[in-house]
């Protein structure tokens, strides 16, 4: 299980690196990105993913489909 | 009064522009005298026909005591057009259908109508332009001024519904739950961190449509995935 940022939507504002406890989001080439073999959507961590509550754009970081 | 109603808005302004030109004189005391002299209504054309010995005549002399320099100055203002932001916008270009492919319309929050120097909730105007990489056009100028009579809850929703067609929107500042607003009726929010030209603001955008778009901005306007995917290849090398 891990999350994705929808490049066509990522604004690249950058809100989401920073609050990542597992440091799974990188700046990428176009806009940000989530590494999903680290990416544990904040499960142990946080009730909800971080990156998601963050985020200013609706729909922007969904779930990987397993 | 129904005299007053077939007076113009541009005349009342002028009046009072006049009035407030002349020592001790009020819109009032000068809208007496023009009626004794020209008569209801008060029309351009009668306005047109006053000269300084019938200004100063009419009403027994009741503006006689005015320095003739000032009745002079008064009334070249009730003569001609008063210059406000509004007679003095910039020319506005229609847009056609089909007309710039691979543009984005944006509005800019002013005051003066040159700068980006509006806050969201209290500009007097969005300045909207459609811009592509190489062509610029002011398609609208928005008053933000609620028209007379109109109920409106929420001012800021009522703003952003005003550039719902907008795809970005430049701003010298706007608050939280205003930029959400924004966000939510698909309008991307960008506030400046000084106040710039509108100008030099589109000549950035520009500069940023001709290279290479970023996704979210390729996407607002209308540039296909499988185009955007040339990018990101080139991007990624």
């Amino acid at each position: 299980m891990a999350l994705y940022i929808v490049e066509a939507d990522c604004i690249s504002c950058g809100d989401c690196e920073p609050v990542c406890p597992t440091n799974s989001i990188t700046e990428g080439a176009i806009v940000f990105k989530i590494d999903a073999k680290t990416c544990t959507e904040c499960e142990g961590d946080f009730d909800i993913p971080q990156c998601v509550k963050v985020c200013p754009i609706d729909n922007c970081i969904l779930p990987l489909e397993a | 009064m129904t005299s007053q109603d077939t007076l113009s808005r541009e005349l009342a302004l002028r009046i009072g522009l006049a009035a407030r030109a002349l020592p001790d004189t009020d819109a009032k005391r000068l809208f007496t005298v023009l009626t004794s002299c020209i008569g209801l209504p008060i029309t351009e054309e009668k306005i047109g026909s006053l000269n300084l010995k019938t200004l100063k005549t009419a009403q027994e002399g009741e503006l006689s005591d005015i320095d003739d320099a000032l009745l002079k100055k008064a009334l070249h203002i009730l003569k001609h057009d008063v210059e406000t932001v509004a007679t003095r916008k910039p020319e506005i270009v229609s847009l056609g259908e089909g007309d710039m492919p691979g543009s984005v319309r944006i509005a800019c929050a002013s005051n003066d109508a040159v700068n980006v120097d509006g806050h969201f909730g209290s500009c007097s105007q969005f300045m909207v332009y459609q811009v592509s990489a190489d062509e610029t056009r002011l398609i609208d100028i928005r008053s933000t001024d609620i028209p007379d009579g109109l109920e409106v809850d929420d001012k800021n929703l009522y703003r952003a519904e005003l550039i719902q067609d907008c795809q970005v929107l430049y701003m010298a500042s706007v608050g939280g739950p205003a930029a959400a607003k924004i966000v939510k009726l698909g309008i991307h929010p960008i506030k400046l961190p000084s106040v710039e030209s509108i100008a030099d603001i589109i000549a950035q955008l520009q500069t940023v449509i001709a290279g290479t778009p970023p996704p979210w901005l390729a996407k607002v306007m209308g540039i296909e995935a499988s185009e955007r995917f040339r990018f990101e290849r080139e991007a990624t090398g």
